[in-house]
């Protein structure tokens, strides 16, 4: 209690030291003058009494200060100090505290805007109570397929035998149209679409998740649901639509034109197991409601739902994982034997996420998110290099100000105190600047995406508010790196003697050693990123430059969506596009037209190619169902061969294969007339559309196919170029359902593209289409997309290495140089030459630069080679880019260390050596 | 020691402590300012003195510090304590040397 009141009132007392001295000199002065009149009692003259009395009374100003010191806070007061001194050093270097400054922050906010989008969009978790109980389950099949998609029959097999879960959930996204439900209705649409989780009736138990008005499934039975349908619709379009209008709840809407009851409204934001709030929320069973075909919920073939569980207490990831492969082994045996599912299956159970499968699974994304990330790293560990070399050539030219400092009494640790004051207000700007840049770069992030997005998607959620554990750690991080260099003169002038110090007029080897390391590591890692960027780019622009194999300039790829009331039967479907396809062909400029899914947005479908008679050897190879007229429409040029018989009856049994295709089956030999057999398949999203389902094309085990032809490649959208190696297998007729129609057209697309929403209109209002150009659609692909954005991300993070690398080039030489003065008027005093001084300075700069070059072009070689999968026709080890670059940086140093070279070199001997 | 003096002197200034304390010690206890005003503070701090502005005898301002309640109640626990480390003391050395 007394030491609480004690240090309390100190505080107080540092806090307003003023108007106490004033007293506290009367008190004293009393003291002494009470100390002299006694002295003078004893007889003494006024000088002997002074005296006697400042003997024993003791130094005036020394007990002030002691008496200040337990008043206030000693430290407290050295600390204001310490700010205000520190306060002053930086404002007058603007140049250095701006420099570190942003470098920091730079570095800081990067890495937290970096690791917080990583764990909001890559590594976000289900949005659910407890959320590390949830997981995803997927299944791994033989030759590495993987499916993520299972039937409903099997979801309930599943659900009814497992023990490993309190609750095993099924889900799948539709998009629905909307009907009638009042409100607002959005502008400029003709049909209102809805997305629209269709989920099984435990969904939000299980995932612990309530309505914020009204009620979710959970207290409702199965027969009461499908007795008086119901819906639960979610906040944000809730908000959108409606304006909140609480009275939704309990109003009818009309979604595929049956009508539901909205029962509740699902939190603001809410996604569940998806990335983005749905509009609504249907049970499963109210599904026959909304498709006419239903099939697909007693269809064991038919994969449609994904399957996320949450782990009963006790149980772990990977005992669940044992039992759901024995679960599968036993489910296996009730599908169709010829089908891809009745394959022995191994479970997949993963730590839940939105994303269909481990992250482990997408080999051509990791790359490139192992890459930026890394980047972030790099510009984190650029910018405290820099920061540490500038840290270090300041300290040296401070060191005569520390050691007399240290002359006039100043303890080491007081002087290491005072550094740390400085670099800690430093790191606090840094941090200031880090955490503001952290909140603007992920707000533009996150508007960038869900822009990116196609609308009628729900509202894509992610939560980006700075991480502040990341940034915590990223800061401290970099706070220490600082600091630590921040203390290198305080080390460095303790170990210095006291009185050489103000001699000395060189730096000490050792730090110009470390000096060096930082400029070497700073280098090489702007050239690392500077190279892989210009790889990149080039990469790119090849990708936009080299002719993707076909016409895609003058190709309309039309997605059309039929309505799926009752009364659109299949037959009727299929009539209603053979239609569209012929009041097509009708409008001026339309060349040709073939059903089928472009190039640029294939969906990534491969099988196992063997070839007949020879079951044990098989090649992965992406497949796709094409029109005998495919061909012909998008221009690609036969080079064996004949296409597939036109139209009519059944297909024939026939593939035609492209040339890496062929390449790859037979090497060196013609193909044509030779037999394949297709098999096992493997199906992963590549495009945002697919995570609205589509009926998964599976693959039998199949007949054998004989190869009528060979085809030109044409470039598809995997990241390592495996998707030339193509078989084209015949479409079934009269399926057109589900492909997209793409129309070849004369000249400009654009009044074809224009012409089809009238079309579609007048041949049935309930039918949408969306129209686009392909040569577009092309550069929204994923691996161009992927490469655009770490070209971009790697040239910013090599030019800001750049910039930070030469300006860390320049404050050290300038450093050096100043502090070699005398040095160099000495050689020149000796006959050195102008033109001495400045080589001498240059080859002594540059020899950080050349190392950390050589170290970063072997670095760069690497870095290369792993990302070789996004590099569009670029050789992995580029002459131009390496070359190029590195003599830029080269150069780009040379500059930076060039003037004060020159400053040196104009150096008056007679000046120079009265330096100091 | 301070303590004592301002509870057997009551309200005393500064000087006229330090005075009291080198008589007391006759001589062998010289407090300069120096140590004197930051224990005077310390303790003012730790609220077992007070400390009030008055006049002394002959007309001058001064700091008067005078014990407070908790300031006693202080002075005897430590007195208690101090007798009962010099008996232990005491008898641990009269042990050895007899």
């Amino acid at each position: 209690m007394i030491r609480v009141r004690e240090w309390v009132l100190r505080l107080w007392g540092a806090l307003r030291r003023e108007s106490r001295d004033q007293e506290l000199q009367e008190e004293l002065r009393l003291h002494m003058d009470l100390a002299v009149e006694h002295a003078r009692w004893d007889g003494r003259s006024l000088d002997s009494a002074t005296r006697t009395a400042a003997i024993q009374a003791g130094g005036f100003v020394q007990a002030v200060e002691a008496i200040r010191d337990q008043r206030g806070l000693p430290w407290l007061d050295d600390a204001v100090t310490d700010v205000r001194y520190a306060v002053r050093l930086l404002r007058r270097n603007p140049g250095f505290t701006a420099v570190a400054v942003l470098a920091l922050g730079l570095g800081i906010g990067v890495n937290t805007a970096v690791f917080t989008a990583y764990k909001a969009m890559v590594a976000r978790p289900l949005d659910a109570r407890n959320p590390d109980e949830m997981v995803n389950l997927a299944l791994s099949r033989p030759l590495g397929a993987r499916q993520f998609t299972f039937s409903y029959p099997d979801y309930e097999a599943y659900r009814d035998s497992s023990h490993s879960f309190s609750g095993l959930i099924a889900v799948m996204a539709d998009r629905l149209v909307v009907s009638d439900p009042g409100g607002r209705v959005p502008h400029g649409t003709r049909v209102e679409t809805a997305f629209t989780f269709i989920v099984s009736e435990n969904y939000f138990k299980v995932l612990g998740v309530n309505a914020i008005r009204g009620r979710t499934f959970d207290s409702i039975a199965i027969p009461e649901l499908v007795a008086s349908p119901s819906v639960l619709i979610g906040e944000n379009y809730w908000q959108r639509r409606f304006s909140g209008d609480p009275s939704v709840l309990g109003k009818t809407v009309r979604l595929n034109g049956a009508a539901v009851t909205v029962i509740g409204i699902t939190p603001r934001n809410f996604v569940g197991t998806g990335m983005a709030a749905p509009d609504f929320w249907l049970p499963v069973s109210l599904a026959p409601l909304v498709h006419a075909d239903d099939t697909w919920l007693r269809d064991r073939e038919h994969q449609r739902v994904r399957l996320f569980g949450r782990r009963a207490p006790g149980v772990s990831a990977e005992q669940a994982q044992a039992e759901m492969t024995i679960l599968a082994d036993r489910v296996r045996t009730l599908h169709d034997p010829r089908s891809q599912s009745a394959t022995p299956a191994t479970a997949i159970v993963w730590r839940g996420s939105p994303t269909p499968l481990p992250l482990t699974a997408y080999r051509g994304i990791m790359p490139a998110i192992v890459f930026v990330m890394s980047s972030a790293v790099m510009v984190l560990i650029v910018a405290c290099a820099n920061v540490a070399s500038l840290q270090l050539a300041r300290a040296r030219s401070r060191l005569n100000e520390l050691q007399t400092r240290a002359s006039l009494g100043a303890t080491r640790l007081r002087v290491i105190r005072q550094l740390l004051t400085e670099s800690a207000l430093l790191g606090l700007l840094a941090g200031v600047a880090a955490l503001s840049f952290t909140w603007a770069l992920l707000r533009v992030a996150v508007t960038l995406v869900a822009d990116a997005l196609p609308p009628g998607n729900g509202t894509f959620v992610a939560d980006v508010t700075p991480d502040l554990a990341i940034f915590a750690y990223v800061f401290a991080v970099s706070l220490v790196a600082g600091i630590l260099f921040g203390l290198a003169p305080a080390v460095e002038s303790s170990r210095t003697a006291l009185g050489a110090a103000t001699r000395a007029g060189t730096a000490s080897a050792r730090s110009r050693r470390i000096q060096d390391v930082l400029i070497a590591a700073q280098v090489g890692l702007s050239l690392v990123f500077l190279i892989v960027g210009s790889l990149l780019i080039r990469g790119a622009v090849n990708a936009i430059k080299t002719d993707p194999g076909y016409d895609n300039k003058h190709l309309v790829m039309l997605e059309v969506r039929l309505p799926e009331a009752s009364r659109y039967t299949a037959d009727r479907k299929d009539a209603l596009v053979r239609e569209l396809r012929t009041r097509l062909t009708t409008l001026p400029g339309v060349v040709a037209i073939t059903n089928a899914l472009a190039p640029a947005t294939a969906r990534y479908r491969t099988a196992a190619v063997s070839l007949d008679g020879d079951a044990s050897t098989s090649s992965i190879l992406h497949f796709s169902y094409v029109e005998a007229n495919y061909f012909q429409t998008l221009g690609i040029p036969f080079v064996f061969g004949r296409a597939f018989a036109s139209e009519g009856g059944q297909a024939e049994q026939a593939v035609i294969l492209s040339e890496s295709a062929a390449r790859e089956l037979w090497p060196g030999q013609n193909p044509i007339g030779r037999r394949v057999r297709l098999g096992v398949t493997d199906q992963r999203l590549t495009s945002v559309d697919e995570l609205l389902q589509k009926p998964a094309e599976l693959l039998a085990n199949g007949p054998a196919y004989q190869v009528i032809g060979v085809v030109r490649d044409i470039r598809g959208v995997e990241f390592d170029g495996s998707g030339t190696k193509q078989v084209y297998l015949p479409m079934r007729t009269g399926r057109f359902e589900g492909y997209p129609i793409l129309v070849r057209t004369q000249s400009d697309p654009a009044p074809v593209i224009k012409a089809t929403d009238p079309l579609l209109a007048s041949i049935d209002p309930d039918v949408l289409g969306n129209a686009s150009w392909l040569g577009e659609t092309f550069r929204q692909s994923g691996p161009f997309l992927v490469s655009t954005l770490s070209a971009a991300v790697a040239s910013t993070v090599g030019l800001f290495g750049l910039l930070l690398a030469s300006m860390g080039i320049y404050g050290t030489v300038s450093y050096v140089v100043l502090h070699r003065t005398r040095e160099i008027g000495i050689r020149m005093a000796l006959g050195a030459k102008a033109r001495d001084v400045l080589g001498l300075v240059l080859g002594e700069s540059t020899r950080p630069v050349v190392a950390g070059l050589l170290v970063g072009l072997l670095l760069a070689v690497g870095a290369s080679y792993l990302l070789r999968g996004l590099l569009y026709g670029v050789r992995t080890v580029d002459g131009v880019s390496f070359v190029g670059v590195s003599l830029l940086l080269l150069g780009v140093a040379l500059l930076a260390a060039y003037a004060p070279a020159r400053r040196a070199a104009s150096v008056d001997p007679n000046v120079a050596l009265r330096h100091e | 020691m301070v303590l004592q003096t301002l509870a057997t002197l009551g309200p005393s200034h500064g000087y006229a402590i330090a005075t009291r304390l080198e008589q007391l010690s006759r001589g062998s206890l010289q407090l300069n300012m120096g140590t004197l005003y930051p224990g005077l503070t310390r303790l003012e701090q730790r609220g077992l003195i007070q400390a009030k502005w008055g006049v002394t005898d002959n007309n001058r301002r001064a700091r008067f510090y005078a014990i407070s309640r908790a300031g006693r109640r202080q002075l005897a626990a430590e007195k208690s304590d101090w007798t009962r480390m010099v008996a232990i003391i005491d008898s641990v050395l009269m042990r050895d040397t007899s």
